[in-house]
């Protein structure tokens, strides 16, 4: 019996030795990302018609049909298949909300997707880590041409393509005319003006209106509760400090001005005053949208062509909104953060997959019918700049009229991801009373730059 | 005889045999689920692991949370909250139980349902009320207090309030089964003891103190435990109602592993931080078994 017992705990003992030297194993796999033989070569002509099962996660980029989500996506992969048989697409639907945190888990893992359809601020990310197959093969040199610079900065990695643009817009502000309609004040908005350009001083006349005339509506929103919609509020403190928050080169930050921290000390005013929601450092980017779809809030920050469309179904009370730059402090024209979306494929090592991921994003982005139909799906311009007059609607021509006032996104900054942590932290420092908005801004810069040197050091290795 | 020992023998092997089969499942999901996870967590935490390295630093990780200002601050807001929750609910679920117990069987059974009711909920549900009812513009909470005459208050947004509000809500879903624990051992009590106490006209805080506590040693011992590992990791509640902020002042360790690990990519950083938190459980758990353990039986 004790033999037994002794036999069957080195059985244990070996099971759990066992168990680490496996772990061990993998790790092997997991130091060098993804075997890479031929994903150099131009993978879409290495397998011609070689049947694949290739995987698609997709945030709700594209809006729902029936209410359904994912519905859209299932008929893309259809219609897909007419052409191409021999290629499985398995869609799984993600949310904005638990998606990012799922794909870092997925990346860790060996498990990462085939496609993935996302904004540049993770891709490249990604691109910089070496964990995506480059595009560059199935870009031809017409769209090359017909892309802003600005779209490709956003979309390579050196020369490597790692993100097939598909749609864009400019971020900016949004407001309910249907208030200003009722209150009599239409003409404190600047929709006289072709560019609907404006000032601080006439966004505070704008919000003092509001205040005064309907007492039941809050004036303007501010968030600093979590990263998510972070875009809205540092364009917002940006433009009212007429200041960048990167560097041109994006090699430092440069939103610490004095310009920059009065525009800050001004929120928490407006905040004390009652002109901006209060509250404002336990709210969400999702918190402050949905008090504008309820109709109780007359401005918002995160707004955007895509957005608007999304919030159609989102309404709970019906109310014309109406996009607008942000108001710069001295009126001068205001720098907008791009929004861009597109395809990347994650190198998982194997080369038929790469080159039946590359079929479907072709087709996703450049197929004659498809292609276009895709665009209006996401209610955004195209990346393409001769793909114009998608929209019969005012508010698309102005979205179209506005990406004159686009300037490059931080995003594609070396530690981007890790900036962004130290951004809301600082917010609500000032918003608590904690700091004046210059102190905050400049602890924000000192973290901030000390992570861009720590990430660029790390993409040199 | 000598066959009789051999058939007895062959009995006992056969038992021993057997016991062994029946533990062999949850003893391979103990090991997958659990110690596998455990080992490799300590493992991982040696190394710089994210998205696309896994170097191997040695004790890097855990020296650099020394130095890691936020981490300290998530330390510190850990203790703090079981520092603050835990004494209030074992007071609060004692106080609940000893007058629950006085009651009748109906009445004893509505308010043991009442209070067990946010111990079966979801977390997540009921950290979503919580939040209206800390809204600043709508929420629950400052339509009452505006009743009252005063100014609204961003409870979760004020860095003097956001913590209490958090164990407020901990508290509240931390209750109900300590209450249901003390019902329970509170009958266990022989009723002669607390007779006699009677008898020699000793006062209900006496009683109390002299016999219902000590007896309650055992059930003391485990809510104790429990409620402190499970306030450690407290983790739903701050994701939801304040994501660590305002400026950290409710980020806790398991929220800092939440965020090192999936928000940022850092594996490595977050395994330490996860078995730094082990070991700091680890050690206030053998503090309670050492002052709290007992002998009691009934």
């Amino acid at each position: 019996m004790r033999a037994m017992k002794k036999g069957l705990m080195t059985v244990v003992g070996v099971a759990l030795v066992g168990s680490q030297l496996v772990a061990c194993s993998n790790n092997a796999n997991q130091s060098t990302p993804a075997a890479t033989p031929d994903a150099s070569k131009p993978a879409a002509t290495q397998a011609a018609a070689k049947p694949a099962e290739i995987t698609w996660w997709n945030f709700p980029n594209f809006q729902t049909l029936d209410g359904e989500v994912g519905k859209y996506e299932k008929q893309i992969i259809a219609a897909f298949n007419q052409k191409h048989p021999e290629i499985k697409v398995n869609l799984e639907m993600i949310t904005f909300d638990g998606g990012p945190q799922k794909l870092n888990v997925a990346i860790a893992s060996n498990t990462a997707p085939d496609v993935i359809y996302d904004a540049p601020g993770r891709i490249i990310d990604w691109g910089k880590k070496k964990l995506l197959a480059p595009l560059n093969d199935i870009v031809t040199s017409e769209v090359k041409n017909d892309i802003a610079p600005a779209f490709w900065k956003q979309s390579m990695v050196g020369d490597q393509i790692v993100m097939y643009p598909l749609n864009t817009g400019p971020f900016m502000m949004a407001v309910n005319k249907t208030v200003f309609e009722k209150i009599g004040a239409l003409d404190l908005l600047p929709l006289s003006r072709p560019d609907r350009t404006w000032t601080v001083a006439e966004y505070e006349k704008a919000l003092q209106a509001v205040k005064e005339k309907a007492p039941e509506i809050i004036p303007t929103g501010f968030f600093a509760k979590s990263t998510a919609g972070d875009q809205g509020t540092r364009a917002y403190l940006a433009n009212m400090g007429v200041s960048r928050f990167l560097s041109e080169d994006n090699s430092k930050v440069a939103i610490n001005t004095d310009n920059a921290g009065k525009a800050l000390d001004w929120v928490v005013k407006a905040t004390k005053d009652k002109i901006s929601v209060a509250g404002a450092a336990s709210l969400a980017a999702a918190d402050v949208n949905d008090l504008f779809l309820q109709g109780k809030l007359a401005f918002t920050l995160n707004y955007s062509p895509v957005l608007k469309a999304q919030n159609v179904s989102n309404k709970k009370v019906q109310f014309e909104d109406v996009l607008l730059p942000f108001p710069t402090l001295d009126g001068s024209k205001p720098k907008l953060e791009p929004f861009l979306g597109g395809l990347a494929i994650f190198n998982n090592g194997n080369a038929d997959k790469i080159a039946a991921s590359k079929k479907f994003i072709d087709f996703v982005v450049n197929d004659p019918e498809w292609g276009k139909k895709n665009v209006i799906q996401t209610g955004g311009l195209s990346a393409r700049t001769s793909v114009t007059g998608l929209y019969n609607d005012p508010e698309y021509k102005y979205a179209d009229l506005a990406r004159q006032f686009i300037t490059d996104p931080p995003t594609i900054a070396d530690g981007y991801a890790e900036i962004r942590t130290f951004w809301f932290p600082e917010l609500q420092r000032a918003l608590t009373g904690g700091a004046t908005g210059k102190e905050a801004l400049d602890a924000f810069a000192a973290k901030a730059n000390e992570a861009i040197t720590k990430a660029k050091a790390q993409v040199a290795k | 005889m000598e066959a009789a020992v051999s058939k007895s023998r062959k009995f006992v092997i056969r038992d021993w045999l057997m016991s062994y089969i029946f533990l062999l499942p949850a003893f391979g999901f103990f090991l997958v689920f659990v110690a596998y996870p455990m080992l490799r967590g300590i493992y991982i935490s040696f190394f710089d692991y994210s998205l696309r390295n896994f170097d191997f630093i040695g004790f890097d990780n855990y020296v650099s949370l020394f130095h890691n200002e936020t981490f300290l601050k998530s330390m510190r807001n850990t203790i703090l909250l079981v520092v603050i929750a835990v004494p209030i609910v074992i007071v609060f679920s004692i106080f609940v139980a000893v007058n629950i117990y006085k009651m009748k069987e109906f009445s004893r059974s509505f308010f043991r349902g009442v209070f067990y009711l946010p111990a079966v909920s979801s977390v997540v549900s009921i950290t979503v009320v919580w939040g209206w009812i800390y809204h600043p513009n709508y929420g629950i909470l400052n339509y009452l207090t505006g009743m009252l005459g005063f100014e609204p208050i961003s409870w979760l947004g004020d860095t003097r309030t956001a913590l209490l509000a958090i164990i407020a809500v901990l508290i509240t879903t931390s209750v109900g089964q300590p209450i249901i624990l003390y019902v329970a051992s509170l009958g266990n009590i022989p009723t002669s003891y607390i007779e006699a106490a009677e008898i020699d006209r000793a006062t209900p805080w006496q009683i109390f103190l002299k016999i219902v506590w000590p007896m309650l040693m055992p059930t003391n011992l485990y809510v104790i435990v429990i409620t402190t590992i499970n306030t450690f990791q407290c983790f739903a509640l701050i994701q939801l109602l304040t994501s660590g902020g305002p400026v950290y002042s409710t980020s806790t360790v398991m929220y800092g592993v939440y965020e090192q690990a999936f928000l940022l990519g850092h594996f490595g950083l977050a395994s330490a931080m996860g078995i730094l938190l082990a070991i700091v459980i680890g050690i206030i758990s053998t503090i309670q078994f050492k002052y709290f353990g007992s002998d009691v039986e009934y």
